[in-house]
């Protein structure tokens, strides 16, 4: 067992924040907050660009794919320095989607798709969702039938974050509907701006966008299927797994916790509060638990970097980590008490009103992505070996 | 960073198993509970010819020199086998003494530990169940060559198979906190000292100890008069940490049992292990105990390193504590009705879980020093 960072390791991290102190700046922020829900403003632009030149996204791939080989730690250093931070770049979005390319993939599309993902000029929105169903993600109805040297594309997808300023959909679609639910899929790379393909917005509780994604008609080459034909269940399914790891996963679910928990050290009010021992308790509490979040993530990446595909591990992490985060919107709030309900522009809000924003937007990570309990059935079945129900 | 075991590792955990499985099967786990004795002798001497008295001590004592986190994994196994011999409480006191004690102790008494022949026990916790060092009000007076302990000790494990035990005092009185504390090292039989035995949950065998005015040479004392308050502070917390890997190796073996259950048991014409409430109940049990073992490990891991720990060991002992016992009783609801007969094993490992649970600090004691290590505490 080794839980340190090397030598190395600490001068990369500290690498990372001097980039993100000298270029995340005040004006980033603010476009930031301007551009909710519109898409990525110049400065987030810009910024992903330098990253991408830093070589920091997808640093641990190939170097054939544009990446450096660099060490799986690295990568999530750099990720949870990233959040930290608080930079919305969804970077974990983009790298989501490489492992299956690049194991999946035909040379062509490795060679366009995966240094453009590192330089982050294609992002991917994730069209898997449909109205009918998300959870049982393989019951899916958006249709792609072969005319010639095309498909065409009928459906609907729900739920596509990021479509509004994505590239590319990477869009799970039917090509063969006798087969049993699980063998007639396949996946598709598609340009968000083929025609035929039309965006509308859906407005969260917490301020943010999601959208649905219309396909009426949409002709794309075959070339844009990945890997084999009706083999795309497989193929999304291990990505699917392997994205779920890393520190953006991980640091979401804790940097609440940690960003009070400096509110409870630094501020008056915060210190005023914590003269309450019962208070001090469940931040502490918080605190316990909040290392086994990350120590879960360090434990999917320490298999990861052995050559081990998690049978169960990183569905652990989706189960601890979004709970905890559930938990500690809870336990803060009824910390803070009031204080917590206040939004933005108010000067009695601490951090900037953004917890109730927290508050509400806290109930997606225990459903976006597969839901928890969809994680423990993983846990059970492919960790444990319990059998199926015979229902 | 790699914070899963390595090939080194992996090989002592599971020669640990290996042995344990064959060496100290649950009927003597219970043979040795229903009798007067702590300990099986036999399985004492196999321990001690294996080297596991040694595991980081030094060669010229006879010892293995080894990362801390070595002996974390083998009590771990210990945990899980449940082995039947005082292995915590000796080597507690014996790391102490390797820590502070003199060449001419070290000397005296650790190829004795190491070797077999010498158990050792340690008294740290008074009235109250206190685990800050200001709670031991044991006062010790210094009286020429003497000093003289008059009071009480709790929860002192071992104490009666122990030779001696090392025992937190207050040597100066009107010191407080860590301020004015000795370590001395007090023969079980020495005039004036009574002890009698607690009863336990886990039937392990706990005594409270009476100190009327018993004389120690001061040659007994194990580091710097009056200047042990760090030392004892740094063997309570090897102590706790030991006992989250006994409390995790046992948790293991209970809910893999669980797992085995329920893919085994039939109800409704299928193995309950089909049904998604059972799923969860079980998906939330090895997470919890996953969870513990990283906290424990990552704890192990710093004090392999020399690194300070106090906050990872309070962290992994204030998790350990809840989630563990909880892990084993969600086994005991999948279990049902078998889970409460006494001749069905499951309960062996409950009945220690549970216990050690209780003890070296409740989860609210620990969360009190982590709240001390996050800063949080109004100055």
């Amino acid at each position: 067992m080794d839980f340190g960072y090397s030598e190395d390791n600490e001068r990369f991290r500290q690498q990372i924040k001097d980039f993100l102190k000298a270029n995340v700046s005040r004006e980033f922020r603010a476009e930031v907050r301007e551009m909710q829900g519109k898409g990525m403003g110049p400065l987030a632009k810009e910024l992903i660009l330098k990253i991408g030149e830093k070589g920091w996204i997808g640093m641990s791939w190939p170097e054939e794919y544009g990446g450096r080989n660099a060490d799986r730690i690295d990568q999530y250093i750099f990720e949870e320095e990233l959040v930290r931070a608080r930079v919305p770049l969804n970077i974990g979005n983009f790298i989501e989607q490489a492992p299956a390319i690049m194991s999946a993939g035909s040379e062509a599309q490795k060679k366009y798709f995966i240094p453009r993902l590192v330089r982050g000029e294609v992002t991917f929105a994730l069209g898997y969702t449909e109205p009918s169903g998300g959870t049982d993600l393989a019951s899916l109805k958006t249709r792609a039938v072969e005319d010639g040297d095309e498909f065409v594309i009928n459906g609907q997808k729900t739920f596509t974050s990021g479509a509004e300023s994505a590239s590319h959909i990477y869009l799970m679609a039917r090509t063969d509907p006798d087969s049993p639910k699980h063998d007639g899929i396949s996946i598709f790379l598609v340009p968000i701006d083929t025609p035929g393909i039309t965006i509308r917005p859906l407005w969260t509780l917490a301020g943010g966008r999601t959208n649905e994604v219309f396909f009426d008609e949409v002709r794309i080459p075959k070339t844009a299927i990945l890997g084999e034909k009706n083999q795309g269940w497989y193929i999304g399914s291990k990505a699917l797994n392997l994205g779920r790891a890393g520190a953006m996963r991980y640091y979401t679910y804790v940097s609440l916790f940690e960003e009070t928990l400096y509110f409870a050290r630094s501020n008056p009010l915060g210190q005023q509060l914590m003269a309450d021992e019962i208070a001090r308790d469940k931040m502490a509490e918080l605190y316990c638990e909040a290392q086994v979040a990350r120590l879960f993530t360090l434990r999917s990446l320490s298999m990861i970097r052995r050559g081990i595909n998690p049978p169960y591990e990183i569905s652990s992490e989706k189960v601890w980590g979004p709970e905890f985060l559930v938990k500690s919107t809870e336990v803060v709030s009824q910390i803070l008490g009031p204080y917590h309900q206040l939004w933005e522009g108010s000067e009695l809000a601490p951090h900037r009103g953004s917890f109730p924003k927290r508050y509400v937007s806290a109930m997606v990570s225990t459903f976006g992505h597969g839901s928890t309990q969809v994680m423990r059935d993983a846990i059970a079945r492919r960790g444990l070996g319990l059998p199926r129900g015979a229902v | 960073m790699d914070v899963l075991l390595n090939d080194d590792e992996e090989l002592l955990r599971d020669q640990a198993r290996a042995f344990l499985i064959k060496e100290s099967p649950t009927s003597l786990v219970r043979e040795v509970e229903a009798g007067s004795k702590d300990y099986d002798a036999a399985l004492w001497k196999k321990a001690a010819e294996l080297g596991w008295l040694g595991i980081t001590f030094p060669e010229l004592y006879g010892g293995t020199p080894a990362p801390f986190s070595d002996l974390g994994l083998l009590f771990e196994e210990m945990g899980r086998g449940m082995a039947p011999i005082p292995i915590h409480p000796t080597l507690v006191a014996a790391l102490t003494i390797n820590e502070i004690g003199s060449a001419q102790q070290k000397e005296s008494l650790l190829p004795a530990v190491i070797g077999g022949y010498k158990m050792l026990s340690w008294a740290w916790f008074e009235h109250g169940g206190d685990i800050d060092l200001a709670s031991v009000q044991l006062a010790a007076k210094v009286e020429g060559d003497c000093l003289r302990l008059s009071g009480n000790k709790l929860f002192v494990d071992g104490f009666q198979q122990a030779d001696q035990c090392l025992v937190v005092c207050r040597s100066q009185s009107g010191s407080t906190g860590n301020e004015g504390i000795t370590l001395v090292l007090v023969d079980t039989d020495s005039e004036g000292l009574s002890h009698s035995r607690l009863p336990t949950l886990a039937g392990d065998i706990q005594d409270e100890l009476c100190f009327d005015d018993v004389a120690v040479p001061l040659g007994n004392v194990i580091g710097q008069l009056h200047e042990g308050g760090e030392a004892a502070v740094a063997m309570f917390e090897r102590a706790v940490i030991l006992n989250c890997a006994m409390m995790v190796g046992a948790s293991h073996k209970a809910i893999e049992m669980t797992f085995e259950y329920a893919k085994e048991r039939e109800a409704f014409g299928q193995p309950i292990g089909s049904f998604q409430a059972i799923q969860h109940m079980c998906a939330n049990m090895v997470t919890w105990v996953d969870g513990a073992t990283l906290l424990t490990h990552e704890a192990l891991w710093k004090l392999s390193q020399g690194l300070p720990a106090s906050k990872e060991i309070s962290t992994a002992k204030a998790f350990c504590n809840e989630r563990c016992p909880a892990a084993l009783r969600e086994g005991n609801q999948i279990h049902a009705g078998i889970a409460q007969i006494k001749e069905y094993d499951l309960q062996l490992w409950y009945r220690r879980v549970a216990a050690w649970s209780m003890r070296m600090g409740t989860s609210i004691q620990h969360r009190r020093i982590v709240a001390r290590e996050i800063d949080i505490v109004p100055k």
